[in-house]
């Protein structure tokens, strides 16, 4: 009756636990750190440009014009002139494209933090669109700015009653939230599809209604561009939102009362409910929460750059998906999710067809090459045993170090 | 002669109730029978009365304590009977309402089967407890393999077995990650989506360019590239339009459903399937390889879900399209939820959304219908939220689906 | 008893990080024999047992069937030596059948491909007849009671051909009827030339099943004796190293005004079964209340009712006069409730959280620690501070995560909180299990001095120990009821007939 007995309790354990949600953000919290996180990413690009080599291109001048393609070069100091100008055009469409991908991580991020794995991101982002679209082409005498509040307000509350459907029912019958979200994702695909669709009821009556397209939304809804020209899809001020979220998420989890719920029913939800904390209504929350991040997400973009939504957008979105990976190999912190969301954002840019050199890598592969490499880093992410490797790497160094004998 | 005379005759071990209600299955399986050609019994009277005996038979038997049985044989003879006038009905007429309902249940089997081929996978694999949302990209690759397969060697069976390898291929890829390096499952399976999507489209447009698919010759048997439809019967009645020219994937279907059934239910590979699935450490405690039987039903789910991709490409559809599967991956995963993990389940549950597709074909054909077609589209969605709600009945998955397992 | 041993392990030695668990330990058996491994929890026998199944691969040592070598790391080969092993948590698939459970891995065929059940059934039949045990082949083991389960493992080993039994902590789940009826199973057992490794902690079952008995103390063998030359007392020094009955000094209770208040109480647990029937009780201000019983007699359905954590179907409770009968978890804590939890892990903190933070889990939301919702992190942290000198925390400070801190320290943490909330009713479940000596001293002397504060305290433990030397009053809880009080001078034996549901004089119901 000793406290060696804990110990070779907790040591069996570890041995053998099946982590669910709660024990991998228990493990990301012991074996966190950057270290980890850059390796995965790393191994999925080797394999990514073995695939490039196999195809017969060079991979480190296809990464050289990926890298080139997301405009990051832009910061270098050395780069000048016209490499500059595109370069900074570059980088725009890279923040463009980052700016979803930060609100939707973080969509999937604080429902991790409760506990619950959001799959929905891509259903709350549609929602999200779709109600964006709606609004922001109604009301078109509205005055702009509140226009665009307007917007982004139902937008953010239609995500979030969205998800809510996924967290009532883990709160009320214990459904499980990654079957739920993946349904609903679905359905707000087909859904969507209807609205926008010929014949369908918010599809745009222009062109003699022949086009599976949606209206326009008003000219004083749009999102105001302040870096590059508003024609070819500059930088909107929804970035900006973006990195507010960020913060938002932050001071959230850890400043306030909410958050401290929130992150108590993710680790243990048995000691939350014993501390007095109401479970089920944090999982109704988080989850509610959470879409209200991917339903910001959804209505900037419809502001910030598409203007208007057509059936097929709505069906090859994946922005939802890639948030996963973003909040996975962000750890689900704020900083995490920022820096992996600008890995997934530059990474998408970088291989999209207008962007890559044709001479280094054919962009009709391009594309397809994206895909790949993103699916390889979601793999590798996931893979617990490469975390908690490195983990035991820095483990074995650590006594070594200092001097102790002990677990080896 | 009634049932109880016949019980009389039969000898000592038929006289069981169990034998009796399987008797009265078989009777009522007759009542139907009869109507079809070569039999083809025109009046009325054969099948009400075979169909009344059936029940009869399963009266009894429930009556002795064969309570399922009996059950059986009461709704296989109320069937047989009804299907048999409808039968008899049909023979002498009344084409058009015929016709449109026969081609309604060959056009529900043809959108049916691919979705059966995943979700008996997907069975493989969950019971076996390894979650599978990976099942929309292994059915992918299949579908492109398949067409790939059958062009490259000019016979389609080769393609079928081509496609079935490279779906078995991913599937283990999946596995090495699912079950060694303990990747969660859901992110793991998110990868494989990517992965396949990206490389298929890879491929797609590497081999086949912008020209797509070439076409595919049909030809009798084992020869040709597309996968050949079974011709019975070409005659115009109710079941002759049903099931007289289904494609021979069909046929497989079916084979392959009754197989997964008997094996997984009635051998001691599938006790120890499904053992391994409950509970991994009691299986491994006696003797069961958990790993190795996770690896098996994993491979043999891709494989699978990957015949299911091909019947698309090569068996329906003869040709290829990036992301053509269009999420029938996860309505298959919906079928095996909805059909609460057993085949049976699953395959009625396929055959559901199968029809809800067909449905919505047929819409798509009526003006003022056309755009709410693709609302059928979400039905699947819809239902198997509802039923993981618990308003059907809760669907509870295997105990250990989707843990990754630790040996000591 | 034949002279060579059916089993001999030698020299076995298995670490853990930072722990070894087995430290070259050597035992054997004889055939027919009951050998039991005697220890506390945490001695290391579990982990030996894992290691002779195959379960853990030692890191030395080597193990002998009849003269055999064992390949070690191998559950398989230890099978086909005969070795079966009954896990303390039972390895049974909840949704099949007994029979399914029992033939699973080495199934009867039929035409070689299909499975069958008949037979399965049938041979499952023939094995419990043979052995006295009784089970009911086709029903599914969910809807089966737990005495009945253990069974179902002793034949799943027999099934096997097991000749040697390995039964881990078997009674550490069944009643005391159950317990009688599985020692008439191992007499049966080896009276058909079975051999039976029997693992326990309580000296009086071993004493009474055991030919001989191997003493284990932190993963070191210290002594193998035959029953005949073993006492009760000498058992229990060699299993701890030291005297056992920890005296606690204390003045008399002066007890005051009633704080907790019981009446007829009725709970159902989450499987649906009635654990807690009509059970009324008091506890006043100044005195401290033990509830006694063998573990899974509606004790922790009665305190989660008590915390608002469970619905009570019928009867009532008040704390300090205010009716606090299925009152949220939050509401009862604020009415003037503690609880220190029965399982500090996975109850009393949340392992991934600062001391800070743990220490304001009931109220993180009350002023001065959060206004309007916003936390005040230099205030929990000051807090802190404060609350770990006052209760003598050591190995960490605010900033620490809880899961760091050794058990005493968690405990001392838990402690902390609760006491620092100033409880009218403090509620006490186990508060020093699995803890060393000096953490139990500083939670039994706390528990008293909160007591002399007067505050009313409701104990509830599984060692008879504790509950002597603290309490004032005694409850003795059997099958869900209050079967028997006593004072303060109860002796063992007296507390021990109750807590079987045996009847005493003086009992109250």
């Amino acid at each position: 009756m000793s406290d060696d007995e804990g110990r070779e309790r907790a040591a069996e354990e570890t041995a053998r636990e099946t982590p669910g949600v709660a024990e991998k953000l228990a493990l990301y919290q012991r074996a966190g750190g950057v270290l980890t996180a850059l390796m995965t990413a790393l191994i999925a690009f080797l394999i990514g440009g073995l695939v490039v080599l196999a195809s017969g291109s060079n991979p480190f001048s296809t990464y050289g014009a990926v890298f080139n393609g997301t405009g990051l070069n832009w910061l270098f100091p050395w780069v000048t002139g016209a490499a500059r100008t595109t370069a900074g055009l570059n980088l725009q469409q890279t923040l463009l494209l980052t700016t979803p991908l930060i609100l939707c991580g973080l969509a999937v991020a604080f429902a991790f933090r409760c506990g619950m794995f959001n799959i929905g991101g891509e259903g709350q982002y549609l929602v999200g669109s779709i109600m964006a679209v709606w609004i922001g082409s109604s009301f078109l005498k509205m005055n702009g700015p509140l226009h665009i509040v307007l917007t982004i307000v139902v937008a953010a509350l239609a995500g979030g009653l969205y998800a809510g459907i996924a967290g009532f029912l883990k709160a009320t019958v214990g459904a499980h939230e990654v079957i739920t979200t993946i349904m609903l994702n679905w359905i707000a695909v087909w859904v969507g599809s209807w609205l926008f669709g010929l014949g369908g009821p918010l599809q745009s009556h222009a062109n003699g209604a022949a086009v599976p397209v949606s209206n326009d939304i008003a000219q004083g809804a749009h999102l105001h561009v302040f870096w590059g020209d508003p024609v070819l899809q500059g930088l909107h001020v929804g970035f900006f939102v973006a990195l507010a979220a960020l913060v938002v998420y932050w001071l959230t989890l850890n400043r306030t009362t909410l958050g401290y719920q929130v992150r108590a029913v993710g680790f243990n939800p048995e000691a939350a409910r014993y501390g007095g904390i109401g479970v089920a209504r944090n999982y109704f929350r988080a989850m509610a929460i959470a879409g209200l991040f991917a339903g910001v997400a959804g209505a900037v973009d419809v502001l910030g750059w598409e203007f208007r939504l057509n059936v097929n957008d709505i069906q090859i979105s994946n922005i939802g998906f890639i948030a996963i990976a973003v909040a996975l190999l962000g750890r689900n912190t704020a900083v995490g999710v920022f820096f992996s969301a600008l890995l997934f954002g530059a990474l998408l840019n970088g291989t999209s067809t207008r962007n890559l050199d044709p001479t280094v890598f054919r962009p009709d592969l391009a594309g397809n090459l994206t895909l790949i490499i993103q699916g390889l880093v979601v793999l590798f992410v996931g893979a617990d045993v490469l975390v908690l490797w490195v983990w035991n790497q820095r483990r074995r160094l650590r006594p070594r170090r200092a001097g102790a004998v002990g677990s080896s | 002669m009634s049932a109880p005379e016949l019980v009389r005759v039969a000898p000592a071990r038929l006289r069981e109730p169990k034998a009796v209600g399987v008797g009265g299955i078989l009777l009522g399986v007759l009542a139907f029978w009869l109507t079809l050609p070569p039999a083809k019994a025109t009046s009325l009277l054969v099948p009400v009365l075979v169909g009344a005996l059936a029940a009869a038979c399963g009266a009894w038997a429930v009556f002795r304590g064969a309570r399922r049985v009996g059950w059986g044989a009461i709704v296989a003879g109320a069937l047989g009977a009804g299907l048999g006038i409808a039968a008899t009905h049909s023979g002498r007429g009344n084409l058009t309402t015929t016709f449109a309902w026969s081609a309604l249940i060959a056009s529900m089997l043809v959108y049916s089967t691919p979705l059966t081929y995943a979700a008996i996978g997907g069975l493989w694999s969950e019971r076996s407890g390894v979650v599978n949302i990976g099942l929309e990209g292994m059915m992918l690759t299949g579908a492109f393999f398949g067409i790939w397969g059958a062009d490259k060697t000019g016979n389609w069976l080769l393609g079928l077995l081509i496609a079935m390898g490279a779906g078995g291929l991913l599937a283990l890829v999946y596995g090495f990650f699912a079950i060694h390096l303990r990747t969660d499952q859901i992110v793991g399976g998110t990868a494989i989506n990517f992965l396949a999507l990206g490389i298929t489209g890879y491929l797609f447009i590497d081999v086949y360019g912008s020209n797509g698919t070439p076409d595919l010759s049909v030809g009798h048997w084992l020869h040709g590239q597309s996968i050949p439809d079974i011709p019975i019967s070409q005659h115009g009645g109710f079941f002759e339009t049903a099931f007289g020219d289904l494609n021979l994937m069909v046929w497989i279907a079916f084979a392959v459903l009754i197989l997964t059934h008997v094996i997984v239910f009635r051998t001691p590979l599938g006790l120890r399937l499904r053992s391994v699935g409950e509970h991994p450490r009691a299986a491994d405690t006696v003797g069961i390889s958990v790993f190795k039987t996770r690896y098996a039903a994993v491979t043999l789910s891709g494989m699978l879900s990957a015949m299911g991709g091909a019947y698309l490409s090569i068996g329906f559809v003869h040709s290829f399209n990036q992301n053509m599967t269009e999420g029938r991956g996860f309505i298959a995963l919906a079928a095996l939820i909805f059909g609460k993990w057993r085949p049976a389940g699953a395959f009625a549950a396929a055959l559901l959304f199968g029809f809800s597709s067909a449905l919505a074909q047929r819409l798509g054909t009526i003006p003022h219908w056309a755009s709410y077609a693709v609302l059928f589209q979400a039905l699947p969605y819809v239902l198997t939220l509802i039923a993981v709600a618990g308003v059907i009945g809760r669907s509870i998955p295997p105990a250990a689906d989707g843990q990754p397992y630790t040996k000591q | 008893m034949a002279e060579t041993p059916v089993l001999e392990l030698r020299a076995i030695t298995k670490r853990f990080p930072g722990v070894v668990a087995n430290d070259r330990v050597s035992l054997d058996l004889m055939p027919g024999e009951v050998h039991a491994l005697l220890g506390e929890n945490g001695a290391g026998k579990s982990t030996l047992m894992n290691v002779l199944y195959g379960l853990y691969h030692p890191d030395e040592g080597e193990i002998l069937v009849k003269g055999e070598k064992l390949s070690l790391g191998s559950p398989k080969d230890a099978i086909e030596h005969g070795i079966g092993m009954v896990h303390q948590h039972f390895m049974l698939i909840p949704v099949m059948t007994v029979a399914e459970n029992v033939v699973l891995a080495s199934e009867p065929t039929r035409g070689r491909l299909l499975l069958d059940y008949a037979e399965a059934e049938r041979s499952v039949r023939e094995l419990s007849e043979r052995f006295g045990l009784r089970v009911e082949p086709g029903a599914r083991i969910e809807s089966i009671g737990v005495g009945q389960q253990q069974r179902v493992e002793i034949l799943k080993a027999l099934y096997r051909g097991a000749d040697i039994l390995v039964l881990d902590e078997p009674t550490a789940v069944l009643t005391p009827q159950e317990a009688e009826d599985l020692f008439a199973v191992i007499r049966s057992l080896t009276g058909q030339g079975k051999s039976v490794i029997f693992i326990s902690h309580k000296l009086h079952e071993v004493l009474e099943v055991a030919d001989r008995i191997s003493v284990l103390r932190r993963g070191k063998l210290v002594e193998t004796i035959a029953r005949e030359g073993a006492t009760e007392e000498s058992l229990a020094r060699a299993m701890v190293g030291r005297e056992v009955l920890l005296r606690v000094d204390k003045k008399p209770a002066t007890p005051g005004e009633e704080l907790l208040a019981v009446d007829d109480l009725h709970v159902v647990d989450a499987r649906g079964i009635e654990a807690v029937r009509g059970v009324s009780l008091r506890v006043r201000a100044g005195e401290i209340v033990g509830i006694a019983g063998v573990d899974g007699n509606g004790q922790a359905e009665l305190i989660d009712a008590l915390s608002g954590l469970l619905h009570a179907t019928a009867g009532r409770v008040t704390i300090a006069g205010k009716d606090v009968t299925n009152a949220t978890a939050k509401h009862v804590l604020d009415v003037g409730l503690g609880h220190i939890p029965q399982d500090r892990q996975r109850r009393g903190l949340v392992l991934q959280f600062t001391l800070a933070e743990n220490l304001v889990l009931h109220d993180y939301d009350a002023e001065p620690n959060s206004r309007r919702g916003w936390l005040h992190p230099r205030v929990l942290i000051a807090r802190a501070r404060t609350l770990l000198q006052a209760f003598d925390v050591r190995g960490g400070g605010p900033t620490t995560r809880a899961g760091a801190l050794s058990g005493g320290n968690q405990q001392k943490v838990i402690l902390a909180r609760e006491i620092e909330r100033n409880p009218r009713v403090l509620i006490a479940a186990q508060p020093t299990r699995g803890l060393d000596v000096g953490a139990i001293e500083f939670v039994h002397r706390r528990l008293i001095e909160e007591r002399d504060e007067g505050r009313a305290i409701l104990l509830v433990s599984l060692e008879l120990d504790e509950i002597l030397s603290l309490s004032d009053r005694i409850l003795v809880m059997y099958g869900g009821r209050f079967v028997g009080e006593f004072g303060a001078d109860a002796t063992e034996q007296e507390l021990g007939i109750a807590m079987i549901g045996g009847t005493v004089k003086g009992a109250a119901a």
